[in-house]
């Protein structure tokens, strides 16, 4: 990045606000001494004499009497309309404002154009900053005392990295928000975790000094304060049952999940990409009937019954399929991908032929065709491509889900995942795991919708050109 | 070859005039779906009749009706359908007379022939009509269902009441279905219709909205003045009714809605909830249509008491989200700027947790219990309604009649209930019937994993989680229930699906 590029960054973002915050943060010793440099050459240079030669001018040009008139009629017609009794002398002070005001940002649009034929430019923070990046010395000092400002700027002009950053940092505030919604709800609460693990033979002393060693005795903005810190060096503590860490725990279930994830997601999308594609190609057809048929069962029916129904016939009484789930054996997989893929592949089906229903009738799609293209090409790559954005938002929708752990398929095949881990902990209730666990999947959860929105870029050019300008 | 395939085309086009006539005609598609469930009910029992061990006889003989009753109702079809192709008049008489043949069939609980035999019977049918078919055959479905009872040692001291109460109405029901008969065919139903339009009303007491419906579409046709406009919302429901899995959606939720009524009348609770070691386990018969669970507690009449239960969660816990919901995104949607920031800052925490977590979560801390469920699925699902009252809000509010609302100086509440909340509905009206489905869903799934309603309420979750401990000997304790959320959940949903299509702006 060159010189002047850095500076013309610098004073885009010292103009938001929200990211001067930031600059003062990160860049702390570069602001500092750029403030200093600031405030020195402030009033001192040739474009605050020209200000001020002009100032003088007009008000000896009576400029300020005409400004005042003005601004006095104003006052009072405002007053008299909205009915408001106000002294004279007040009146007039506020006239006197507004045309001290008003004068002084006319002689400042006139001392720019002014300054402009001289090549005179007015001094602020920006300025400086790029006066004081051509000292080479203090360029070194500056890049290594405020590495994270320059970090940010080099974010800054990208605008896809820009969007990332400014969206991980909303997400930050997010996880805080839901870490103060569950432990808020927790606190509120009647449930007593302590006589639910010491039993109801426990004493009073016993349970005393449960909730002392777990802090629970605490008040509500300690143990809120507490619940923060550990959140931020990502130590959510021990869980009551078991004292095992709940980070090293919700990791260990992570790859149960995943997998099980992964393959709902491939049943799914083997299913109900081609029916939805078909039953959009040919609608109100026998098989758009049919096919929407089975997706409004497949959304109706729970998922643990449908479990229950395929043990049943495939493992019961067939026995072709192993009833609960194996750690390492791939075939029993194949009865909770199925259950949670055919309920998956129903709202996507649907969402797919109806995306593509409305892309279908396009005047593009129509020049398409007539310019000669293979039928399959305007399906696949115009009619699927265009239609494409609701499709992705429901995977991403669906996958963040699973990956938050589908509970009840989960507690049907007997799979130690993620969400089985909550709801057996939550009958006691395990304050860290359940706190911990809803952390985990909302960040998973807000991570995917970041992922999904990045893509959208990827697919549609007229997101990406949006996103250009950002 | 050139020739051969003009002929083709020729014939292509045909069929295709065949089938827009074939779905135009309401007899047909109506007497096709009918044919194609009871075949399809036919396969299924006959299935599950003779590979179980034993055949029992009174399954055979249901399988038999029901494939005497497909063939029957295949034949009529295809009579119908060379009628509607062949001739320009349509259906003759003599094949409408046939349609009286079908009516007696609904005792075997085959609504889809009911249905299909009252719609040949007739050669013009209005709305007023199809509403008090279907209110009648809500009402016989009520009466079947209880009298299922009489099979039991004994049955509830109001049994008989309720069961004289429900025959009295199916009668007057039926008076109504000739009055509309005579009376409504008009541009403006007749004056003598009123008495029965009052009757019709009073049918909402049992749960029947069908009939409450037709009272209130006779008595808003009769009071409209202007003869040339119709009135809206009847217009609705009449776009409603031209598709027909909306219909039977509607069927199957009102007669969720009068069973659950009903019951209280007719069923016996404590066969639903008290232990019974003398039956139990009992396989499935005539007493005990879903068989006994392992405390000996009637399945079937389980279901029945489940079904209130999961409506009135179903619908409260849809209610509270779109009040509350409603508000923050119409106040977010309206005024925008700071209030829209922050009331969608604290949305998008609530959203970032998924509604079933959520659920767990609020339950893990308040304890199991159904005010609690109540409350929980409530809380996780008002960030959807906000986000689409929002939107709607939004998209409204630009327009030129909020900005004539306020230059004639109304107030901003003035403008929110008055103008944009009733411009606003359609969406929310969709969402919410989809949501009621899906909040029995979502009750059943939490019952089942013993977080929902407290496990002694008969909750077809709960019931459904008594039954997968006896999967490998008694299966039929796990299936029954399922099938039944799956109906009300599939009912809801085909329901939204029409309503959705009715309300569209675009399709009028």
């Amino acid at each position: 990045m060159n010189k002047k590029k850095m500076s013309s960054t610098f004073a885009r973002m010292y103009r938001n606000s929200q990211y001067r915050i930031c600059l003062w943060i990160l860049g702390f010793f570069t602001m500092l001494v750029t403030f200093f440099t600031y405030k020195s050459k402030k009033g001192k240079d040739q474009f605050a004499k020209i200000l001020a030669d002009l100032k003088a001018e007009y008000e000896r040009q009576g400029l300020k009497e005409q400004f005042y008139k003005e601004a006095l009629r104003q006052v009072q017609k405002k007053n008299e309309y909205f009915k408001k009794k106000v002294s004279e002398s007040e009146e007039k002070k506020q006239a006197e404002a507004i045309a001290e005001k008003n004068l002084l940002q006319y002689s400042r649009d006139k001392a720019k154009e002014r300054g402009e034929m001289s090549n005179v430019s007015e001094i602020t923070m920006a300025s400086c900053y790029e006066d004081l990046l051509a000292n080479p010395a203090f360029l070194a000092v500056s890049v290594i005392l405020s590495l994270p400002m320059y970090i940010l700027m080099f974010l800054y002009v990208r605008p896809i990295a820009k969007y990332v950053t400014e969206r991980l940092f909303l997400m930050i505030f997010v996880l805080f928000g839901v870490t103060w919604l569950v432990f808020t709800i927790l606190y509120i609460a009647p449930m007593d975790p302590a006589t639910n693990i010491l039993g109801p033979t426990a004493t009073q002393e016993q349970i005393d000094s449960f909730n002392k060693v777990y802090g629970l005795d605490q008040p509500y903005l300690t143990q809120l304060f507490t619940t923060f810190k550990s959140l931020i060096t990502f130590d959510l503590g021990n869980s009551y049952q078991g004292n095992e860490n709940v980070i090293v725990a919700l990791m260990s279930k992570f790859p149960v999940t995943l997998m099980v994830t992964f393959w709902s997601m491939l049943v799914a999308l083997i299913i109900s990409i081609p029916a939805g594609i078909i039953s959009a190609i040919k609608p109100y057809s026998t098989f758009d009937y049919l096919a929407m048929f089975i997706a409004l069962l497949g959304l109706s029916i729970p998922n643990f019954w449908l479990g229950l129904m395929l043990i049943l016939q495939f493992s019961i009484e067939l026995g072709w399929l192993p009833a609960t789930f194996q750690p390492g054996n791939a075939v029993s997989f194949i009865i909770p991908a199925i259950v949670i893929g055919t309920g998956m592949s129903a709202s996507i089906a649907r969402m797919t032929r109806s995306s593509m229903l409305e892309v279908k009738n396009s005047d593009y799609i129509l020049t398409a065709r007539s310019k000669g293209l293979m039928e399959k090409k305007v399906v696949l790559k115009h009619i699927l491509g265009n239609a494409m954005i609701p499709i992705i938002t429901m995977v991403g929708m669906s996958f963040s889900n699973l990956m938050g752990g589908a509970a009840v398929t989960e507690k049907v095949s007997g799979i130690n995942g993620i969400g089985s881990y909550i709801v057996d902990k939550q009958f006691i209730p395990d304050i860290p795991v359940v706190l911990a666990g809803v952390v985990y999947i909302s960040f998973i959860v807000s991570l995917m919708n970041l992922m999904i929105d990045i893509l959208y870029a990827l697919i549609d050019p007229r997101i990406k050109s949006k996103m250009k300008n950002y | 070859m050139a020739k051969e395939k003009t002929d083709r085309k020729e014939d292509f086009y045909l069929k295709k005039v065949y089938k827009r006539k074939l779905s135009g005609s309401l007899e047909f598609t109506t007497a096709k779906l009918s044919y194609q469930v009871s075949f399809v009910l036919a396969v299924v029992l006959a299935w599950l009749t003779f590979t179980g061990e034993t055949v029992s006889p009174v399954m055979a003989a249901v399988t038999g009706v029901y494939a005497f009753e497909g063939v029957i109702q295949l034949l009529i079809a295809q009579r119908i359908r060379k009628e509607v192709i062949q001739s320009d008049q349509g259906i003759t008489d003599g094949t409408r007379k046939l349609g009286i043949l079908l009516l007696p069939f609904v005792v075997t609980g085959n609504f889809f022939i009911f249905i299909a035999g009252a719609m040949l019977v007739k050669k013009e049918k209005n709305l007023e009509y199809q509403l008090a078919i279907y209110s009648l055959l809500v009402t016989i479905f009520v009466i079947i269902i209880s009298s299922l009872n009489l099979f039991k040692e004994y049955v509830v001291s109001t049994f008989f009441i309720g069961l004289g109460l429900y025959g009295l109405y199916a009668v007057l029901n039926f008076i109504i279905v000739l009055a509309v008969n005579k009376y409504t065919f008009g541009k403006k139903p007749d004056k003598k219709f009123m008495p029965f339009a009052v009757i019709c009303l009073f049918g909402i007491g049992l749960g029947n909205v069908f009939a409450f419906m037709l009272g209130l579409i006779a008595i808003g046709k009769y009071r409209n003045k202007n003869e040339e406009v119709s009135v809206e919302w009847i217009d609705v429901i009449k776009r409603l009714f031209r598709n027909y899995t909306a219909v039977i959606g509607m069927f199957l939720v009102v007669f969720f809605i009068t069973i659950s009524i009903g019951s209280n009348l007719t069923f016996e609770y404590s066969v639903a909830v008290e232990n019974n070691f003398m039956t139990r386990l009992a396989e499935p018969s005539l007493a005990y249509p879903f068989g006994c669970d392992d405390y000996g507690r009637c399945v079937f009449t389980r279901i029945v008491f489940g079904a209130s239960i999961s409506l009135i969660i179903g619908i409260i816990s849809t209610i509270v989200p779109i009040i509350f919901g409603g508000i923050l995104g119409a106040v977010s949607g309206y005024y925008g700027g700071k209030r829209d920031n922050a009331i969608m800052r604290v949305m998008d925490i609530l959203n970032a947790v998924p509604s079933i977590l959520l659920a767990i979560a609020i339950i893990a801390a308040f304890g199991v219990s159904t005010v609690n469920l109540i409350l929980a699925l409530s809380v996780s699902s008002i960030p959807a309604y906000a986000r689409t009252v929002r939107a709607q809000v939004l998209g409204i509010s630009n327009q030129e009649f909020v900005e004539a609302a306020k230059a004639c100086g109304a107030k901003n509440g003035t403008i929110i209930f008055k103008h944009i909340i009733p411009n606003s509905l359609a969406p929310i009206i969709v969402q919410a019937t989809m949501g009621i489905g899906s909040a029995v869903l979502s009750t059943s799934s939490l019952s089942y994993l013993g977080i929902g309603v407290e496990p002694h309420i008969p909750e077809w979750g709960n019931v459904l989680k008594a039954g997968s401990t006896f999967l490998e000997t008694n299966p039929y304790i796990a299936i029954y229930p399922g099938l039944a959320i799956i109906i009300i959940v599939l009912a809801f949903n085909f329901f939204g699906d029409g309503l959705r299509d009715a309300l569209d702006p675009k399709l009028k």
